[in-house]
């Protein structure tokens, strides 16, 4: 019978042997551990160095048009903690498909996304003023009387004139915000729009027809 | 044109997105039609009611970091996507539990070789843009921002005059050249001024006229082997650019008045210097 330390002896021995045979792939799939490791930090680090090039030319690109975005937001929904989040969304929505944009107006293409966000809200919220809202009132005032000295007189009184405006139905406060406050072309408003020019012109006419009437209404509900 | 005629088309011809001729046209009834030419006052009032005195909306500085720091978690989300690796954090962290194990030496080697290898990634990715092939493109955006930040910075003219016997002199004087300046008043391009600019390496003349209530920036310098002469137009950021060239000298138009307008301009400017 083997004694105790005959058995050890061998144990070691074994050991030993078993260490020498599989040194070489102990230190093999350490090598091939660190060319993976390698491998995919050098992969994150090139998607990294891509999403933060994509992310750069993104906010190059459509940071200085938030004024413009939150703008057209908040006049169409009338509500400055509506209008930030839907800014915000359309951002993120932006950024998602940024890399498939290919145009060059940016600041164009940024407010398409933030018109269909903030009329996404406004169709969820139910808000009724996406059809005309105060006509009947507006049709018992004899609007037609109202003279350009009249428009020159209140031309400055901001309080009365953004009432007016957001007493408009949104598709007339967009226009008039598109053309007059963001100075866009009726191309561009065309595009943001998805409408022809020719409609751009024609519903300009309009709201600037309705505008005039409310201005009128409030003048002569003040007298 | 009748009344009714011009009703319709006033919108436009207030945005100035009508045709020159067209143009010309309503200019002429308003003179004569004392109705319509209210009602175009009224309809200029009110737009420039809509444009100074409602409140313009602008974004408030937490609203800014807001979507910043949106968009930055934004690109963190792709980047965990993207590694098929859902909670592993996407770059192995350099104080990971394995790093006594791995010998220092070659991770430096590694790393360098990463870095070599992202640098000519990025350089590939970054040099095309940059590339001769855009010359025109690089000197367009030069132009947009030169006639931007004559506006801007209300720095339109040097010399502020609608008389181009004393724009011209001056200009004259300040350059190695010497400009033509038509007067193109009677056209309605009336000249606001002239101006000296720094474009493409070289001092420039800079002259602004002016139609309706936009302006035209016009660049001159002489023409030199480099510069394409070529005619050119080209829209950018809502901004025209028309190019041409005679024999001397090479002109940059830039505006944003419509296509048309800026059409007829250069054309009405070139009459007048084949005249002098």
């Amino acid at each position: 019978m083997a004694s105790v330390a005959e058995v050890n002896g061998f144990k070691n021995i074994m050991a030993a042997t078993l260490e020498a045979e599989y040194a070489f792939d102990v230190e093999d799939l350490r090598s091939r551990t660190k060319v993976v490791k390698f491998a995919v930090v050098q992969r994150h680090e090139e998607e990294g160095a891509a999403q933060e090039h994509e992310l750069a030319s993104f906010e190059a690109m459509m940071l200085p048009c938030m004024d413009a975005a939150h703008n057209l937001a908040r006049w169409l929904l009338r509500n400055e903690q509506d209008a930030q989040d839907v800014v915000q969304e359309a951002y993120l929505r932006a950024f998602r498909s940024f890399a498939g944009f290919r145009g060059s107006n940016g600041r164009a293409w940024l407010l398409t996304i933030v018109r269909n966000t903030a009329y996404t809200l406004l169709k969820k919220n139910r808000t009724a003023d996406l059809t005309t809202a105060f006509d009947e009132e507006i049709h018992a005032t004899d609007y037609k009387s109202v003279s350009p000295a009249t428009i020159l007189e209140h031309a400055e009184d901001a309080e009365l004139i953004k009432n007016a405006m957001d007493g408009l139905p949104a598709e007339f406060r967009e226009i008039l915000i598109l053309r007059h406050q963001e100075n866009l072309s009726y191309n561009e408003i065309g595009d943001i729009l998805k409408i022809p020019i020719g409609t751009v012109m024609s519903r300009l006419a309009r709201a600037r027809g309705k505008l005039k009437q409310y201005l009128a209404a409030s003048v002569s509900q003040e007298k | 044109m009748n009344c009714e005629e011009i009703a319709d088309l006033m919108g436009g011809y207030l945005d100035g997105e009508l045709d020159a001729l067209t143009s010309q046209k309503i200019e002429q009834h308003l003179r004569d039609c004392n109705k319509c030419e209210e009602g175009f006052e009224a309809d200029t009032a009110l737009a420039h009611a809509i444009t100074q005195s409602a409140p313009y909306y602008k974004a408030t500085a937490e609203l800014r970091q807001r979507i910043q720091s949106s968009l930055r978690d934004a690109v963190g989300a792709k980047d965990k996507d993207g590694s098929g690796q859902p909670g592993q954090p996407s770059v192995p962290r350099p104080q990971g539990e394995r790093r006594p194990v791995v010998s220092q030496v070659p991770w430096n080697w590694l790393a360098l070789a990463a870095a070599i290898i992202l640098g000519a990634l990025i350089t590939a990715v970054f040099l095309p843009r940059m590339g001769a092939p855009n010359a025109d493109q690089f000197l367009a955006t030069q132009l947009i921002a030169s006639h931007v930040r004559s506006l801007m910075a209300n720095h339109l003219t040097d010399i502020p005059s609608s008389d181009q016997h004393t724009v011209k002199p001056w200009l004259d004087a300040k350059l190695d050249f010497a400009a033509p300046v038509p007067d193109l008043s009677s056209h309605g391009f009336p000249l606001i001024g002239g101006r000296l600019d720094y474009l493409d390496n070289r001092s420039v003349a800079a002259l602004v006229y002016q139609k309706r209530k936009h302006f035209i920036n016009l660049f001159i310098w002489p023409t030199t082997p480099k510069d394409n002469t070529a005619q050119t137009m080209v829209e950018r950021e809502g901004y025209h650019l028309v190019h041409w060239s005679d024999g001397d000298f090479t002109y940059w138009a830039v505006s944003d008045v419509n296509i048309n307008d800026l059409q007829s301009f250069k054309q009405l400017f070139e009459q007048q210097t084949v005249r002098h």
